[in-house]
């Protein structure tokens, strides 16, 4: 019993010990007989047919797809959007002729979007392209722009009696300010990427982890969708995870400017 | 008592590198009008090291922001070498009292910045920074981060850092202000061995009495509602002893200048 209990302190005994929970829950109700079992399948049966799915290439061919279109239209919406968000923060006539239309287009939820674009580009590779870059542009477009304008007086003072001008401040100075904010922006536009993916590949595709789920729904195959809506949240742990770790190995001071800025901020200034 | 410190004789045959007249600074805001500063003269000839002080609110941060070409006076005149004062520029270097390392720029690299914006060769960058880091006493840190370094060692960065362009001028607010007493001491003897070694301009704004005195060739006491309230030569022989009498006649000859403004 004391072995036991010693799992139960660790957090990640604990955590280990909640998934088992929840495991052994589920297929409990699965076979209580309280449920349908075709509309809840056991954990048992979702395992089976996720590794079928696997091991015949079906589930890597969706996921492949859908990681493919995510990632093309992540960088495409993301590239934009730092462009016109450092345009838009250092050009004030651009700011205002743009700013009104951006905000307008920002209010309207990107998923709304989904009928539009297919009627438009169709059910092929463009217009879930298209669907996600425009999902991710708007939040990459706030961040970038948010940490170009409001870029820390005090660094751009050191930077501009330094000799800091022109493009070399814009490229030394102004755009590592506003890092921080931009991969932040990065950061929640890769959730949103994900979310207008599933969107659209559920609207009309022909491959895809959301057209897994959407035509195994059609031929009742409940273990399937659940096979798709763990490969769905493994990509989004995955995405995030990755994206971590890039920051970490690109930008070592990130993640002590993170936590230091907020002391800076109670010191009162004189 | 007049022995010790003189009041300043206005040099009559040198033309001095700084000059400042009756300037004056208002920041204006929604809420009104602030006089930041009012009618300050003042003319500091080249080499000397000035320490500015007086209390929070007395525009001394206000006049270095002027002459680092921040802000722009609403009255009056400032010239550097008889020009007047276009924005910042790299012939003047900052120190500020706020830790301003790029964060995401190494020791080295931040050293580098200056002579990088100016398009200065790898080579000869290397060389420079590694000549100044010596000087502030920090070898062997070149690749290490700011977060990764002490205040007192952010700040003798930054001091490497503004020497790295050879300005002719080098301002400094109150660059000590937010290190420990022992640092503090620490870069002060440093600063003035730099001073004493490289012979650039020096105006150093504090709030600081003995810092002013142990400093400065020359202190210059601002008050918010009367400007510059005295000029003072500090002759006191170097090294200066913060314990000898004549540091101490001092001391008190500035605290009575200064008086109790500002002190609530």
């Amino acid at each position: 019993m004391r072995s036991v209990g010693r799992y139960f302190n660790s957090p990640a005994g604990l955590g280990l010990f909640g998934i088992v929970a929840f495991g052994v829950m589920w297929h409990a109700l699965s076979r209580s007989g309280l449920v349908n079992s075709t509309m809840l399948p056991s954990p048992a049966v979702v395992a089976e047919s996720g590794w079928l799915l696997l091991t015949n290439g079906e589930l890597l061919r969706h996921l492949s797809a859908s990681i493919w279109r995510a990632e093309i239209g992540f960088f495409i919406g993301s590239a934009l959007a730092i462009l016109l968000g450092v345009a838009t923060a250092r050009l004030q006539l651009l700011d205002e002729m743009v700013n009104p239309l951006i905000q307008m287009f920002r209010a309207v939820p990107s998923l709304a979007f989904v009928p539009l674009a297919i009627f438009w580009l169709g059910v092929g590779e463009t217009s879930k392209i298209f669907l996600i870059a425009w999902g991710v542009f708007f939040p990459v477009w706030v961040s970038t722009y948010i940490g170009v304008r409001d870029t820390n007086p005090l660094l751009a003072r050191a930077a501009a009696s330094l000799g800091a001008k022109g493009w070399r401040n814009l490229v030394f100075v102004v755009l590592p300010a506003a890092l921080p904010l931009i991969l932040a922006g990065l950061r929640v536009s890769l959730s949103v990427a994900l979310v207008v993916l599933v969107a659209a590949e559920l609207a009309g595709a022909r491959f895809g982890v959301g057209y897994l789920i959407q035509v195994s729904q059609q031929v009742f195959r409940v273990d399937e969708m659940f096979v798709g809506l763990i490969a769905l949240g493994v990509l989004g742990f995955a995405a995030d995870f990755v994206f971590e770790q890039l920051v970490r190995l690109l930008f070592p001071w990130y993640r002590a400017e993170r936590g230091t800025r907020s002391l800076r901020r109670e010191r009162s200034d004189e | 008592m007049t022995a010790l410190f003189e009041v300043k004789q206005r040099h009559v045959m040198e033309t001095p590198l700084i000059v400042c007249d009756r300037v004056g600074h208002v920041y204006r805001s929604r809420r009104g009008n602030t006089t930041a500063l009012s009618d300050v003269s003042l003319a500091i000839q080249a080499g000397e090291f000035v320490c500015l002080l007086g209390p929070s609110g007395c525009g001394k941060t206000t006049l270095l922001n002027m002459l680092a070409g921040f802000i722009s006076p609403s009255a009056g005149n400032i010239t550097i070498g008889r020009l007047p004062i276009e924005g910042p520029s790299p012939n003047r270097g900052v120190v500020f009292q706020e830790y301003s390392l790029f964060p995401w720029l190494n020791v080295r690299a931040n050293v580098e910045f200056g002579l990088r914006m100016a398009g200065t060769s790898f080579k000869e960058r290397r060389k420079v920074a590694k000549e100044y880091l010596t000087l502030v006493g920090l070898s062997g840190v070149e690749t290490k981060y700011p977060f990764e370094l002490s205040g007192g060692m952010k700040q003798r960065v930054a001091i490497a850092r503004a020497l790295a362009t050879k300005p002719e001028l080098l301002l400094m607010d109150e660059p000590f202000a937010a290190l420990d007493a022992m640092t503090r001491n620490a870069l002060q003897v440093q600063i003035r061995a730099i001073h004493q070694q490289q012979r650039q301009t020096i105006v150093f704004v504090t709030h600081n009495i003995s810092e002013a005195i142990f400093l400065g060739d020359r202190v210059v006491v601002m008050s918010s509602q009367k400007g510059v309230v005295a000029d003072l030569n500090i002759d006191l022989p170097r090294p200066r002893r913060r314990t000898s009498s004549g540091f101490n006649l001092l001391y008190e000859h500035l605290e009575r200048c200064i008086g109790f403004e500002g002190v609530e």
